[in-house]
């Protein structure tokens, strides 16, 4: 296997987690999860027994219109016997409809309800989670996870309980009927489940191949639909199609492994129902010579020979949309039981003022010990406009994660307001502390509402259009075909780098936090526009704290303060005049940069 | 045209269609004659005859049974086997055309989307030609087998049997065309709804920064809502029309009961008679009850082809034209030149306009420019990741369009403005140009981005994967590991958009200085904020809303004191005041 599957081997793995078609820890939540709409499930369930009772009555009328009507040639009765076979339909057709809506009531709305659980259960979630989560791999348990859940209740358990009740109703009324008989058919149910258990067992196996392959065929499609510009570019699309055709037949024979089993199992079941009755002939036509059976009785027998067989013929499908189920709700509820790593606290914003930042002795590793910041401390006073340097990879945007608590400190404090930002409301948190991260991400839709985000209608048009004019975005804006309606394509496709970034300062500034960090926010916007945006953020800086990351050190002198991150922690600090003097890494830098 | 491509790719498989299809008639053969038995043998019964009569049937009962689980057994595996192998087919084929789409593609069309086709809508065609064709020869064949044994026994029975179904088949119709609308009405929400949950989860960064999260709740929570109506909709046309069918079948068993019955008492027809032609009877309830699931497969199946058919139409781009050229990966002569060339984004103003301009080969050219002014655009048009008008763009003195894309872009290097890695180990993202690279040449390659100690230093060392989308390793690594896997192919021509733009300065130098050991002999063209980096090329040009405004040297430019001199004071004047 190529290792780059890597990341989504996991993925693999938690999609071998297939077991039991039956496991009830897991039918103790499901059957939770259906708490508010017990009554529709009761009821559904309980339809099965008028609806088994109607199609065991068939046949018995069968064999009464035989024996005591047709071979007596008795007009009357039969048609009597005939208007309560139409009765029958009639009922059958009214509760089976009333059944099959019910059932689907209950599978589109639990559906509906664990997809919401999911989709809010993810909102929650840190940073760290969607480090380890691929997207892809979420997406599977919103849309398909959830909807083999939801085939269970279409279809499934409550399809297999139906037949258990048709099946149990069969054999006590072939036992009333003539038990000898009855034992002479049941006689091949051993046979049966032998051969049930081990293509069962087959089949369970090559369905955990199947799910497994599955998810990495699609893993990979994914991935490579993102990155196919890169594909093209480097001409991989011949390598890159063998090994997508190499999943793809992987997937085949696994499929057809299953196939396999599923198809035997299937044609085993119905050979044996066939070979019962023709043990029924042999037997019942001996009792017949005895004058036990009746010729009615006869029919009626092999009648319900068939509807013994059919739903166990059957239960091979339903078999697998439960085992379905099961793991996929396995891997629904492993997701909702994760917590959040990151719980939020309490404490509100004490005021309006622009807060003090603090970082006090901060450890912190994405992965095990491999330190990012190692004893890391500064302090920004409130209303203070710091900038942040240091060389790629020093942990510049690892900081303003750690601001905003997208990621927890290892050791240490991270204050903001004189508040640990553990006791921190998250959401008020965040309401303070406003990010432009370094990967600009838009959503699709208009430029108005990228502005916008999280504040709605709460914004009025001009104060977009002063955010805009203040970021320097508003000319282009203007410039596109409609303006701030403009639809902006998937991640921003359809605005060059630059204008993306402009975007994401104005709603930064739409979004008006006390504390504005920005992450290289206009690394790649030309040094005109930068200039331009500098000075009119310099009013609206003014009574913020705010923390600059760049690279570029003419976004960096400005700032009230300087701070070096070097090796995990600040290294320098001081004004810019103050380091350059100083003769550190910082004037090194800034040496190289100005070319002496 | 769904169906037309879909026999297309059946086509490679109709001997094994033909042959399950036979299985499917031996059987039904073999389901026939059971019944046909039972009668025998009933009659047998009736008649009072030998008991070894009796007996002979029973073994052939039990031979037809084996023999019907046998031929069954080949027939699912002929056209299940059949159906998977023209999923597999098609999954390729749809992969090798997605492979073939340009950016223009990929920017109109969401991934979740193109996902979204890419499976469920497969299995959904999987599915009809699996499952769906076999239910379907199966219910024909039963249909015809039956109707003919039953028409043996007695034509006036038959006729009376089959009165319902005219009915049924016109209710099909209806069902098959509300099914239609109803699911595809589902199968759009469904769209939907997985493009914002894969858009909200892409953008976690940003939601969780700007608190979007009980906002997105809600939109997300909207969708679901119509989904779960529009389902229930659905729901309920198939609650009520399913178990229709189930009534008609039983209306043709009651009148059998009811007129066979009365036939038997007058004996026009014997009891063994009556007891097959209820077994036929039960035959076809089957094939008649699944009939509504089996046209909703079909229904959504041909929706979901048409679905595919909508992407494997779209005519890639850029195909190569028949007498289109190789250029050398080692060109010698790598000029590029742009004539008089204007480029228009669908929908947009001009990005591009007039540009004239020539980039001798073995030189570095800069382009640098405000913000939309279309560098960008330019430096995509080289290893046409879009598309130049005919005669406007050359390299080597030959049209862009004349050469192979293949033998084209394995010439041009091209680093973009906002790398994109797969989410494999550091080296297999290094290596995209050379599956082959060697340790020492990848080493080689990573030094001169200046990547190579950070590598070291990782946990995993060249074997780190970086994530999805690269997101787990730094903003400038990632774009120097873009750089690295460039430099790879040894390409004569490269392109670097912006590529220092998360780099810090002391890096970029150094860069810059082990880049201009490689870069010697090489035609590059930088496109870059930081005029820094512009002032060592050869020339220089700077573009404002998609003109050449000026170009030149860079002290010619200063001298000239246009938008370049000004761009360049802008950033000394910085320097200056920070000086003072
Ligand atoms: N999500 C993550 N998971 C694991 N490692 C990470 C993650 N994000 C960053 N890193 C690693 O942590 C280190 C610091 O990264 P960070 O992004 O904070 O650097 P930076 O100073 O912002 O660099 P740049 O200037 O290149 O943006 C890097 O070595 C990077 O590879
Ligand atoms: N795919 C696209 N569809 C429509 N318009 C586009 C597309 N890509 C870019 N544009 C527009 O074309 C113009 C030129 O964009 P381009 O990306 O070439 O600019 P750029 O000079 O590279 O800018 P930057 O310095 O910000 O990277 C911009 O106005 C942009 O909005
Ligand atoms: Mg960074
Ligand atoms: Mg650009």
């Amino acid at each position: 296997m190529r290792s780059h599957v890597g990341a989504n081997q996991a993925d693999g793995h938690e999609d071998e987690l297939l077991g039991k078609a039956y496991d009830s820890r897991l039918v103790a939540r499901l059957w939770e999860a259906t708490r508010a709409y017990r009554r529709v499930v009761l009821v559904s369930a309980f339809l099965f027994f008028p609806i088994a009772a109607l199609e065991l009555l068939q046949p018995y009328l069968l064999k009464v219109a035989i024996d005591s009507h047709i071979l007596r040639a008795d007009w009357g009765g039969l048609t009597g016997v005939a208007g309560v076979f139409l009765l029958t339909l009639a009922g059958l057709y009214a509760l089976r409809a009333l059944q099959s809506y019910l059932m689907q009531l209950t599978g589109q709305r639990i559906m509906h309800d664990l997809r919401h659980r999911l989709f809010a259960h993810a909102q929650k979630m840190d940073a760290a989670f969607f480090d380890k989560n691929p997207v892809g791999r979420l997406m599977t348990r919103i849309l398909n996870d959830v909807e083999a859940v939801s085939d269970m209740f279409g279809s499934g358990v409550v399809a297999i309980l139906g037949d258990l009740v048709t099946v149990a109703g069969v054999v006590a009324v072939m036992l009333a009927m003539n038990w000898r008989l009855a034992l002479v058919t049941f006689a091949l149910v051993p046979v049966l489940a032998v051969s049930a258990a081990y293509f069962r067992g087959q089949a369970r196996d090559a369905y955990r191949g199947l799910r497994t392959r599955l998810a990495r065929l699609n893993a990979f499609l994914q991935e490579n639909l993102q990155g196919m510009t890169v594909i093209q570019l480097f001409c991989r699309e011949g390598a890159e199609q063998r090994a997508f055709v190499a999943l793809n037949s992987d997937y085949r024979r696994a499929q057809f492994r299953s196939t396999v089993y599923d198809a035997s199992l299937y044609a085993v079941v119905e050979a044996i129902g066939s070979a019962a009755v023709a043990l029924l002939l042999w037997y019942g036509g001996g009792q017949i010579w005895e004058g036990v059976l009746t010729f009615g009785g006869l029919v009626a027998f092999i009648e319900y020979t068939n509807r013994f067989f059919l739903p166990i013929r059957d239960l091979g499908a339903k078999y697998a949309v439960m085992q379905a189920a099961m793991a996929s709700s396995e891997r629904i509820f492993g997701l909702l039981d994760l917590e959040p790593g990151i719980r939020s606290g309490a404490a509100a914003a004490r005021s309006e003022a622009p807060p003090i930042i603090e970082f006090k002795n901060v450890w912190f590793a994405y992965e095990g010990d491999e330190w990012v910041l190692s004893d890391c401390s500064f302090r920004v006073a409130a209303g203070e406009r710091v900038a942040l340097v240091g060389i790629t990879g020093a942990g510049k945007t690892t900081i303003a994660r750690l601001l905003n608590r997208s990621y927890e400190v290892a050791r240490g404090k991270v204050l903001v307001g004189g508040l640990d930002v553990s006791e921190w409301d998250l959401t008020a948190l965040r309401r303070r502390v406003g990010l432009v991260p370094q990967d600009v991400f838009l959503f699709t839709g208009s430029v108005e509402a990228n502005l916008r985000l999280a504040a709605d209608g709460a914004v009025r048009r001009d104060a977009l259009e002063r955010a805009a004019a203040v970021a320097n975005a508003r000319g282009f804006i203007e410039s596109l075909p409609e303006g701030f309606g403009y639809e902006i394509k998937e991640r921003g496709a359809n605005l060059s780098q630059g204008q993306r970034q402009l975007l994401a300062i104005a709603r930064a500034l739409v979004y008006n936090p006390a504390v504005l960090v920005l992450d290289e926010a206009t690394s790649s916007v030309d040094p005109e526009s930068e200039a331009l945006i500098q000075d009119a953020m310099e009013r609206l800086l003014e009574g913020r704290t705010s923390l600059v990351i760049a690279h570029r050190l003419s976004t960096v002198q400005r700032a009230d303060r300087v701070l070096v991150l070097h090796r995990g922690r600040v290294s320098e600090e001081g004004t810019h005049a103050e380091l350059l003097r100083r003769g550190g890494l910082y004037s090194r830098l800034y040496e190289l940069q100005c070319g002496r | 045209m769904p169906e037309r491509l879909l026999l297309q790719h059946l086509r490679p498989y109709a001997g094994r269609y033909a042959l399950g299809c036979g299985f499917l008639a031996l059987a039904s053969l073999c389901a026939l004659a059971i019944p046909w038995m039972v009668k025998r043998a009933i009659e047998a019964l009736e008649a009072g005859s030998a008991a070894g009569e009796l007996q002979g049937y029973v073994a052939i009962i039990l031979a037809l049974a084996a023999a019907h689980g046998l031929v069954r057994l080949g027939s699912r595996f002929a056209i299940l086997g059949g159906g998977q192998a023209v999923e597999f087919d098609l999954r390729n084929t749809l992969y090798g055309h997605l492979q073939k789409l340009s950016l223009g593609f990929y920017q109109t069309h969401r991934t979740g989307d193109l996902m979204s086709r890419a499976s469920n809508d497969l299995s959904a065609v999987k599915l009809l030609v699996g499952f769906g064709a076999l239910s379907l020869m199966a219910t024909t064949i039963t249909f015809v087998g039956t109707l003919v044994a039953m028409l043996a026994i007695d034509p006036r029975l038959t006729l009376y049997a089959m009165a319902p179904y005219p009915l049924l088949i016109l209710l099909a119709k209806r069902f098959n065309s509300t099914v239609h609308r109803q699911s595809q009405a589902v199968q759009e929400q469904l769209g939907a709804l997985s493009a914002q949950a894969h858009e909200n989860l892409t953008g976690m960064t940003v939601v969780r920064a700007y608190t979007m999260e009980a906002g997105e709740l809600r939109h997300f929570q909207r969708l679901n809502a119509e989904y779960l109506a529009r389902s229930l909709r659905l729901a309920r046309t198939q609650a009520a029309f399913s178990p229709l069918l189930g009534l008609i079948a039983g209306i043709g068993t009651l009148t059998i009961l009811w007129i066979g019955g009365a036939a038997v008492a007058e004996k026009r027809i014997t009891l063994g008679s009556f007891v097959a032609f209820n077994a036929y009877l039960a035959h076809l309830a089957w094939p008649t009850i699944a009939l509504g699931w089996t046209l909703s497969i079909v229904r959504r199946g041909l929706a979901a082809m048409g679905r595919i058919a909508e992407i494997l139409s779209v005519e890639p781009e850029f195909r190569d034209a028949a007498d289109a050229v190789e250029i050398a990966p080692h060109v010698r002569n790598a000029a590029i030149e742009f004539r008089n060339l204007s480029f228009a984004y669908e929908g947009r103003g001009p990005a591009l306009r007039n540009v004239t301009l020539t980039i001798p080969a073995g030189s570095t050219l800069a382009v640098v420019g405000p913000t939309g002014s279309g560098k960008s655009t330019l430096g995509a048009l080289v290893p046409r990741l879009i598309d130049p008008p005919p005669g406007t763009l050359f390299i080597g003195g030959r049209d862009v369009r004349g050469i192979r894309l293949e033998s084209l872009r394995r010439a041009v290097g091209y680093v973009p403005q906002d790398p994109f890695l797969f989410s494999r180990s550091l080296r297999e993202n290094l290596a995209l140009a050379d599956d082959a690279a060697d340790g020492k040449r990848l080493a080689e390659v990573a030094r001169v981005a200046g990547l190579a100690e950070e590598i070291e230093g990782f946990l995993h060392g060249w074997e780190t994967v970086v994530g999805e989308r690269g997101l787990t390793v730094s903003g400038g690594q990632r774009q120097r590991a873009a750089l690295a896997r460039a430099l790879l192919a040894d390409p004569p021509i490269l392109i670097l958009d912006d590529a220092f733009a998360n780099v810090d300065a002391a890096k970029e130098m150094e860069i810059l200085h082990a880049l201009s050991q490689v870069l010697r002999g090489r035609t590059t063209l930088i496109i870059t904020h930081r005029l820094k980096a512009a002032r060592e090329a050869d020339w220089i040009v700077v573009l404002g809303e998609g003109r050449i405004v000026e170009q030149g040297p860079h002290d010619a430019l200063i001298e000239r004191g246009g938008l370049y001199a000004r761009l360049w004071r802008i950033q000394q004047l910085e320097e200056e005041i920070s000086r003072a």
